[in-house]
C-alpha cells in the first residue's frame, strides 16, 4: 500500500537534504526506499540485528527504530559519509586483513558500533570488544576474526 | 498509516493524547516502533516526546532528591555520576540494559511505560523507593512506584497519561548493586536482583526483577531482616518470603521453577558482594 508522503528537511552526511517519505517512515526506510542509500540493511526491522545502525547526532542508532520525522533538523551520517575518517578507515582495513567480512550484510552497522567503541575506549580488552558489539548480529563470521580486527585497529591507531 | 506529531511541552502533549483516540506517545522508540514494524500495535497517531525540554536532563532538587526526566537515555544514566551509593544501582541497571547502540535511544520513561516484567529499571527503581511523576488532560499526579505495577503489562497509568519523571530520595552512602542473569550479554533478565544495604549496614531493601508481572519487594520481611544479615538462616527464610509471593513464568528465558531457584542465590549472593564492599570502604 502506498502511504501519503511529506516532505522532511535532514542533513545527511554533510549535505542538507529534502526527501519525500510517508509520514511516519522510518530512517531505515528513507534512507534506503527514498533516497536509495543502501549501506544500512534491513535484517530484522526490530532494533536486535544490528545491520541499520547509522549515526544521528553522531550517536549510533537503529534507523529501523527511528522515524524520519524525528530526525527533521538532525545530522544523518550512513557509511558513505564515512569517507576521510581515520579511526573508520583502519578499522575497515583490519575487517578485510583478518577476514571478519564474509557475505557483508552485517559489516556496516559491526563498524560503526566499533568506531563508537573506540572513539570512547582507544584500549578495549576482547572482552569489551565483545560486549560493544553484542548488539550487531553475524551468521557468517563466528566472530572471532571480527573481534581480531577491532582489538588490531585499536593497537594500530594507539601507537 | 501513522501521522507523527512533535508536541513541544507537556500539556500539549497530553492534549493531543485526549484528542487523538488511537494516537499513542512515542519516547525513545526502541520497543514501540519495533512493536509498530511488526504490526502489534497500529497508533494513528505517534506523539513524539523528544522535542518537550521540560522531560528532559537529571537535576537535584532544592531537598536533595534527584529528578530524572523521563525522555532521559539510558546511556545518559548509566553514565550519571549523582547516581552514587544507595543509588548506584539504578545506574548500574541502567548499563545493562541491551547494548551501546539500544542506550543510545531508549529511556527511562518509556521502559517503565511499558512495563516489561523482565526490563532492568523496575526493580533498581523499587529497591530506590521511587516516585514516578505523570501527566494528563485532567492534571498532574505522583505515584509510588511500589502502587505501579497491576498485573503483568497493566499499571496504574490511564489512557491518555505520560510519565514524565522519575524522583529519587537523596542519595546516601551506602552499597548498592544491579545483578542480572541472562543467557547473553544485553538480553532481557531471567531473574535479576536489585539491592542497597542501609548506611549503618544493618539492614538492606532488595528487589527481584524478572519473576513475577512487577518487581518483588518484602518492606515488612526487610524490617525483620535488620540485624540480622550476617545470619545465612535469616537471610535464607527471608528469601524464602520472596520465592513464596513470586509469580514467575515459562518461557524461552527460563523456566518457572528456574527462576524460583535463582532467587534465594542471587539474594544471598548479591548481599555478600555488598557486605564485602561495606567493609572493605
Amino acid at each position: 500500500m502506498m502511504a501519503k508522503k511529506v516532505l522532511h528537511s535532514l542533513t545527511l552526511n554533510g549535505e542538507e537534504v529534502q526527501v519525500a517519505s510517508a509520514a511516519g517512515a522510518t530512517l531505515l526506510e528513507t534512507l534506503r526506499e527514498d533516497l536509495r542509500i543502501l549501506s544500512s540493511k534491513r535484517g530484522c526491522n526490530q532494533g536486535v540485528c544490528g545491520a541499520c545502525t547509522v549515526l544521528v547526532d553522531g550517536k549510533p542508532v537503529r534507523s529501523c527504530l527511528t522515524l524520519t520525522a524525528r530526525c527533521v533538523g538532525h545530522s544523518v551520517q550512513t557509511m558513505e559519509g564515512m569517507d576521510g575518517d581515520q579511526i573508520m578507515a583502519t578499522l575497515q582495513r583490519h575487517m578485510v586483513e583478518s577476514g571478519g567480512v564474509q557475505c557483508g550484510f552485517c559489516t556496516g552497522g559491526v563498524l560503526i558500533s566499533a568506531r563508537e567503541l573506540l572513539e570512547d575506549n582507544p584500549s578495549p580488552t576482547r572482552e569489551a570488544v565483545k560486549t560493544a558489539l553484542s548488539g550487531n548480529i553475524c551468521r557468517c563470521t563466528g566472530y572471532r576474526t571480527i573481534v581480531d580486527a577491532v582489538c588490531g585497529a585499536a593497537e594500530e591507531l594507539s601507537q | 498509516m501513522t501521522e507523527v506529531l512533535s508536541p513541544g511541552t507537556i500539556e500539549e502533549a497530553v492534549a493531543m493524547l485526549a484528542e487523538y483516540g488511537e494516537a499513542m506517545p512515542l519516547s525513545g522508540g526502541a520497543t514501540l516502533i519495533a512493536m509498530r514494524n511488526a504490526a502489534l500495535v497500529e497508533p494513528s497517531h505517534l506523539v513524539s516526546l523528544d522535542r518537550i525540554s521540560d522531560l528532559r536532563g537529571i537535576d537535584r532538587t532544592a531537598d536533595g532528591k534527584i529528578r530524572i526526566g523521563a525522555m532521559t537515555r539510558h546511556c545518559e544514566t548509566a553514565a550519571c555520576a549523582e547516581l552514587t551509593g544507595s543509588l548506584y544501582v539504578l545506574r548500574r541497571a541502567a548499563g545493562m540494559i541491551a547494548n551501546r547502540v539500544v542506550r543510545n535511544m531508549g529511556t527511562m520513561g518509556g521502559s517503565v511505560a511499558n512495563a516489561d516484567p523482565a526490563a532492568d529499571y523496575l526493580p533498581a527503581l523499587a529497591c530506590c523507593d521511587a516516585m514516578l511523576e505523570i501527566a494528563g488532560a485532567d492534571g498532574r499526579r505522583s505515584l509510588s512506584i511500589h502502587d505501579y505495577i497491576d498485573d503483568w503489562y497493566e499499571t496504574a497509568l490511564a489512557e491518555g497519561e505520560i510519565i514524565t519523571a522519575i524522583t529519587l530520595p537523596a542519595p546516601v552512602e551506602a552499597p548498592s548493586t544491579y545483578r542480572k542473569i541472562a543467557r547473553v550479554s544485553g538480553d532481557y533478565a531471567t531473574a535479576s536482583c536489585a539491592m542497597a544495604l542501609d548506611p549503618d549496614g544493618q539492614g538492606m531493601r532488595v528487589a527481584i526483577g524478572a519473576c513475577g508481572p512487577g518487581p518483588l519487594r518484602d518492606r515488612a520481611g526487610e524490617d525483620a531482616l535488620r540485624g540480622k544479615l550476617g545470619e545465612p538462616a535469616a537471610v535464607a527464610e527471608f528469601a524464602g518470603k520472596l520465592v513464596a509471593i513470586a509469580d514467575p513464568v515459562d518461557d524461552v528465558r527460563g523456566s518457572a521453577e528456574y527462576r524460583l531457584r535463582l532467587i534465594p542465590r542471587l539474594v544471598s549472593s548479591v548481599l555478600s558482594e555488598l557486605t564485602t564492599q561495606k567493609e572493605t570502604a
